[in-house]
């Protein structure tokens, strides 16, 4: 639900209330008044009577006797505080011949050492007679407030909150690997205000951490490697001097770890790259071809293991992928169907514009497929590879998008990859073109 | 072969220097940008080797000086920086090969005799040695007159063996040369072995020496002579 809506919603309830509240005082303060005046007018008819008394003239036919009545008290009867009080009720309407809401007010004078009591009265309108006004005029005033509040609920938050939308446009647009500060729109609002500042130090913030991680990974790669180099180099050089057959063993063992240590860095430096987005696709690559070129570069080695090798490749498959990745993830696959087969195997590769598929033959997993998307993990702990190889192939995929499985079915490792993020790589399992799962196939 | 070492490690720089003195090629080490300007402005090289991360400046600029008075001298850039930038933006500045370290010394030598070939011996790309015969262009390799039927790798081989003659080369280097940076799935050696054992079955079908013999343990040489009776065996112990 929209912010705005919710304010509206909330402004409606208090509104009711408040409405329902204000009526009552509405009503009562209205009741009060007009009793107040008609009190105020009888005292003062009274006053007039009793002094019409003190003359002593006949009034009896006086417009001012048409409602009073007059009557002697006893000296005992007179209140000792009050001169007069005020009765409200129901009372008849010879005039009008019906019952009506009246007001009576009686005063007590002491006029020539004799006591009178003199009580005036007239009609004011009722409780049931004020109260459809009132509600009228607040069906009118809600109906007013309804329509207003509707209107601006929708006209006022779009200038109100456009710095929150257009700030909103500019985090969404923000993007770590262009390194540059965002600029976030002027505004008066303190709490945009605040939320910009935040955002702007977040973001800031984030650079900095970016750019230390580059620069890291790229100072790891460079200081790392030169030593290795030198290593290396002196190994190389050594290996031509004179040397016994132990001692060429020890080199050759100390080349493998070093070829090993060189590696996992390239490697870890590598996925550090992927993980920081650092490989944008500049234009489509034509996975076709890429995919011929790789299984050329390896077609000896698929020979030498005695490994058949059945392809079908869709021409033209063009993906929005770096060209130095697409190499990476081609070799990756291949050069792990070759490793993980057995002599006399087969290898099966499968692009289409919907995706590839690769599959091999091999022994059983030791360790759940999923699981060899991890980094270091191997399916045979004693091989000599470092088990990175499809830790990047899934980064690339996750880097792009794609969606990836690993199986295992009959006696062949499969890896499926989708190059649309909306097709599940599964479903490319189902149009192979070997029995994937023959107990299905009667 | 006169050879500029520009690389600030010292180390670094002295392997290189130590391994290509061998090959009978003049040397000359700078560690930096200013005595590299310094060189390159009295002399003239056949090849530069060019280390981009030095302490008083980015190598690359140097591409633009070798490039306007160094025309004949080829570039090869070495680099730990494995960033593709650099590779494009070095090899768009006029650079002939990009190699990232740590790399074996044997493919140093021979990325430098590629572009050597490539840019200096005016279109002929034979390499020979006796009776073998490699034309570098149309990747044809000759016994004397027989035409040897070698894969591409075997010739990649072959050549790699030539280039570095009495060396002792590695499983790991020929693995790395032959296949590149992507050996890891593939440090089975195995493959290596069996490149080599065709390519001498081939040789020796063909009629030629072999050259070829395994050092217990290292790799495989190529010598000029032929074999002792001692690496003989070892060989076929293997």
């Amino acid at each position: 639900m929209k912010l705005t809506n919710k304010f509206t919603i909330w402004y409606f309830a208090i509104m009711m209330v408040v409405l329902l509240i204000g009526g009552a005082i509405v009503y009562f303060e209205i009741q009060w008044k007009i009793s107040r005046v008609e009190v105020v007018r009888h005292e003062k008819l009274n006053d007039l009577i009793a002094q019409q008394v003190s003359k002593g003239s006949d009034y009896s036919n006086h417009p001012t006797r048409k409602r009073a009545t007059i009557s002697e008290i006893p000296a005992d009867s007179m209140p000792k505080e009050a001169s007069s009080y005020y009765t409200r009720g129901v009372g008849w309407n010879p005039e009008y011949q019906r019952n009506e809401y009246r007001l009576v007010v009686t005063s007590f004078y002491t006029i020539n050492s004799r006591h009178y009591r003199i009580s005036t009265y007239s009609f004011i309108p009722s409780f049931y007679q004020l109260l459809p006004g009132v509600v009228d005029s607040f069906k009118w005033i809600l109906l007013l407030l309804l329509i207003l509040v509707a209107i601006s609920g929708k006209l006022i938050p779009k200038y109100i909150l456009s710095p929150f939308k257009r700030t909103l446009k500019v985090i969404q647009c923000f993007d770590l690997k262009q390194r540059k500060p965002i600029l976030l729109p002027e505004t008066r609002t303190d709490e945009f205000k605040e939320l910009n500042e935040f955002l702007k130090k977040m973001t800031d913030k984030a650079l900095e951490d970016y750019q230390s991680l580059k620069e890291f990974a790229e100072n790891a790669s460079h200081e790392l490697q030169t030593p290795t180099a030198i290593i290396r180099g002196k190994l190389d050089l050594l290996m031509e001097s004179d040397i016994r057959d132990d001692q060429a063993i020890l080199i050759a063992e100390m080349q493998n770890a070093l070829e090993k240590l060189s590696r996992i860095h390239s490697s870890l430096t590598l996925l550090t790259k992927l993980e920081n987005k650092e490989y944008t696709a500049q234009k489509p690559v034509c996975l076709s071809a890429l995919t011929r070129e790789a299984l050329e570069s390896f077609e000896e080695l698929i020979q030498l293991k005695s490994i058949e090798l059945e392809t079908y490749i869709e021409d033209k498959v063009y993906i929005d992928l770096h060209n130095a990745l697409a190499d990476l993830l081609l070799t990756n696959l291949v050069s792990n169907a070759i490793r993980h087969n057995i002599p006399g195997g087969v290898i099966n590769v499968h692009l289409t514009k919907a995706g590839l598929l690769i599959s091999n033959t091999g022994l059983p997993p030791q360790v759940p497929v999923a699981e060899l998307f991890e980094r270091f993990k191997k399916g045979d702990p004693a091989s000599d590879s470092i088990g990175i190889g499809l830790a990047i192939v899934r980064q690339i995929c996750e880097l792009m998008n794609f969606n990836i499985v690993y199986e295992y079915v009959s006696s062949r490792h499969i890896i499926a990859i989708s190059f649309q993020s909306s097709h599940p790589a599964s479903k490319l399992l189902q149009n192979l073109n070997f029995p994937l799962y023959p107990v299905m196939q009667p | 072969m006169k050879v500029l070492i520009i690389e600030d490690h010292q180390e670094l720089a002295r392997n290189i220097h130590d391994f290509l003195a061998k090959e009978g090629y003049i040397c000359e080490l700078s560690g930096n940008l200013e005595t590299a300007r310094e060189k390159l402005g009295l002399f003239q090289y056949d090849c530069i080797l060019l280390d981009i991360g030095l302490p008083d400046g980015n190598g690359i600029h140097l591409l633009d000086l070798i490039r306007t008075e160094h025309k004949q001298s080829n570039v090869l850039i070495i680099s730990a920086r494995n960033a593709l930038d650099d590779k494009i933006v070095g090899l768009d500045n006029g650079a002939d090969d990009y190699l990232t370290k740590p790399f074996h010394l044997a493919e140093l030598h021979a990325r430098i005799r590629a572009v050597y070939r490539r840019k200096n011996l005016g279109g002929t790309h034979i390499v020979e040695f006796n009776e073998i015969n490699l034309n570098t262009d149309t990747f044809e390799a000759r016994i004397g007159n027989t035409t040897l039927d070698t894969t591409r790798k075997e010739f990649d081989l072959l050549l790699y063996f030539l280039v570095n003659k009495n060396r002792v080369l590695s499983r790991q280097s020929i693995a790395a040369h032959l296949w590149g940076d992507y050996t890891d799935n593939l440090a089975n050696f195995d493959f290596v072995y069996q490149h080599v054992k065709n390519l001498r079955r081939k040789i020796a079908n063909a009629g030629g020496t072999d050259y070829i013999s395994t050092v217990y343990g290292l790799g495989y040489k190529f010598t000029m002579h032929k074999h002792t009776a001692e690496t003989k065996n070892l060989d076929e112990a293997h």
